[in-house]
């Protein structure tokens, strides 16, 4: 294949995988945060990196799905959340139906983002990139693990995260 | 009785069944404790489905990618030296156009008295040819009359049923959807393509003048002989997404044949290779794959995709994928009908798909 071996300031084929890519990279991050805004933040903020990288096109958008977990991961773990975004985690925007499933599921999306902070980073990202469409091949290539150990770290984190949602 | 899988192997039996060896399956179906175990992770998969479809909870919703593009813009991610959307319009157009491809690619009924076969599919094989070698190759019209006889007008129909009607082929069943493929597909149908070629001396002759030197000399019998081809009829079960690709395609149709009023198919292929002006390694290939007149060479374009051997149920197949990873495709013929499996989709899937088609 003859891909270009230097890195370039700004690589050319970045809007074509941009428009592919967006709302994947976008779904993933919000599957941590629970709010559109801040999830498209951290999809601009990956595809800022991504755009001065020579990730080989091929492997763009298992890239970029990490990318967003581990991007996302660190929001929530230097706390890095603006005020000016909540308003996206209100439930007044969002398709639910009344006030009292609004604040359960406000509480529980606090509790999901907790929970994902509180596991070891591997199983967060696993549990989350697989709840993300990724296959158990793309989710193993992404984390270096065997499409065996896929399955182990992904029932832990699920297990962890009923237990805590359910405590 | 062989030990107990592990709680991966379960967990992953859970939504990706096909990637568990059959003894871990089969174990677990008869085993009171790895039962239970499956169960548990089926619960606890399906609780931390649940916990984030309400974390994100607009996650149908599509992201204005056109906005979010500005923006990337405006922090100055993307600088000149880009081609703007070009490659990104035709991404569509590819998937479509393979689907169209297989639709079409088929072959009728027996000939017609005076014609005889001299191609039939029964296999196919890629062929790498660049791009700039496909758009320098002349139009065949150069060389002779082209005429459509019959359109396959591939349209929109009702259902399966319609589609199988139409085609006379048995459109194969989807066992498992690959994850982010939901809903129910579209089908289209579309007829028989049949196309007649003659070859024109003249033409070719002025064709050469034009080119600015010679040509070899036609073989006898050539000038005025006639080629049917034939494609079709075919059907396809297409699975919209959201983002202008579709994500899976489920194609059939009758295989290509082409058929002579006399002349041999190699004599008028290496004629027309000759004429091509394509490199002599691309001729070559041609020439070899096509040997046995059974063989349709699939192009390849190393700009565009990549190409591997592969199987399906035992048949040769071919897995594509184009090089921005993002569309797969595997392509197969089995009695005289091609079958592709294509979308966007990674290589695994569109494999896995494939291999489990019932």
């Amino acid at each position: 294949m003859a891909l270009s071996k230097r890195a370039p300031v700004v690589r050319p084929d970045l809007e074509q995988i941009f428009r592919a890519a967006y709302p994947r990279v976008v779904a993933v991050a919000a599957r941590v945060l629970g709010s559109r805004d801040e999830a498209e933040d951290v999809a601009q903020e990956v595809f800022l990196t991504f755009g001065r990288s020579d990730v080989p096109a091929g492997e763009a958008l298992p890239w970029l799905s990490v990318a967003a977990a581990h991007t996302a991961l660190n929001h929530i773990r230097t706390g890095k959340r603006r005020a000016g975004r909540e308003r996206a985690g209100r439930p007044d925007d969002a398709v639910v139906p009344d006030v009292a499933d609004a604040v359960v599921a406000l509480e529980e999306r606090r509790r999901v983002r907790a929970t994902l902070a509180r596991l070891p980073r591997k199983q967060a990202v696993a549990l989350v990139l697989r709840h993300s469409g990724l296959s158990y091949a793309e989710v193993a290539a992404a984390l270096d693990l065997s499409p065996g150990s896929v399955g182990t770290t992904v029932r832990r984190a699920e297990s962890a995260l009923r237990k805590e949602l359910n405590a | 009785m062989k030990r107990h899988p592990n709680d991966g192997v379960l967990r992953r039996l859970v939504d990706e069944p096909a990637g568990v060896a059959d003894a871990d399956r089969e174990h677990v179906d008869a085993c009171p404790v790895c039962r239970s175990g499956f169960e548990a992770a089926q619960r606890d998969a399906a609780f931390a489905a649940t916990a984030f479809t309400a974390t994100a909870l607009y996650a149908g919703a599509d992201p204005d990618v056109d906005a979010a593009w500005q923006r990337l813009d405006r922090a100055g991610a993307a600088q000149p030296g880009r081609k703007p959307q070009t490659r990104w319009k035709l991404r569509s157009p590819i998937v479509a156009g393979l689907a169209a491809a297989v639709v079409l690619a088929g072959a009728g009924a027996a000939a017609a008295a005076d014609w005889f076969p001299i191609f039939r599919t029964e296999r196919i094989a890629p062929v790498t040819i660049h791009q700039a070698d496909l758009m320098a190759m002349p139009d065949l019209s150069s060389w002779g009359d082209v005429e459509i006889t019959s359109k396959p007008e591939v349209h929109r129909v009702a259902g399966v049923t319609a589609a199988e009607k139409e085609s006379g082929l048995d459109l194969p069943e989807v066992g498992d959807l690959p994850r982010g493929v939901t809903g129910d597909p579209a089908y289209q149908a579309g007829r028989r393509i049949s196309a007649t070629f003659t070859f024109r001396a003249s033409k070719v002759a002025t064709f050469a003048a034009g080119q600015g030197g010679t040509l070899p000399p036609m073989p006898a019998g050539l000038d005025g002989s006639s080629f049917r081809l034939t494609a079709g009829p075919g059907a396809a079960a297409v699975w919209a997404s959201n983002q202008g690709v579709p994500s899976l395609i489920v194609a059939r149709a009758v295989a290509p044949a082409a058929y002579s009023t006399g002349v041999p198919f190699t004599t008028a292929r290496d004629y027309l290779l000759s004429l091509s002006g394509l490199p002599a390694d691309v001729a070559a290939q041609l020439r070899r794959f096509s040997a046995d007149g059974t063989t349709l060479p699939l192009h390849v374009m190393p700009e565009e995709m990549t190409s591997k051997a592969t199987e399906v149920g035992g048949t040769p197949a071919t897995l594509l994928t184009s090089t921005d990873g993002f569309l797969s495709a595997v392509v197969w013929v089995r009695d005289g009908e091609v079958t592709a499996v294509a979308g966007s989709l990674s290589a695994d899937e569109v494999l896995s798909v494939a291999r489990g088609l019932r």
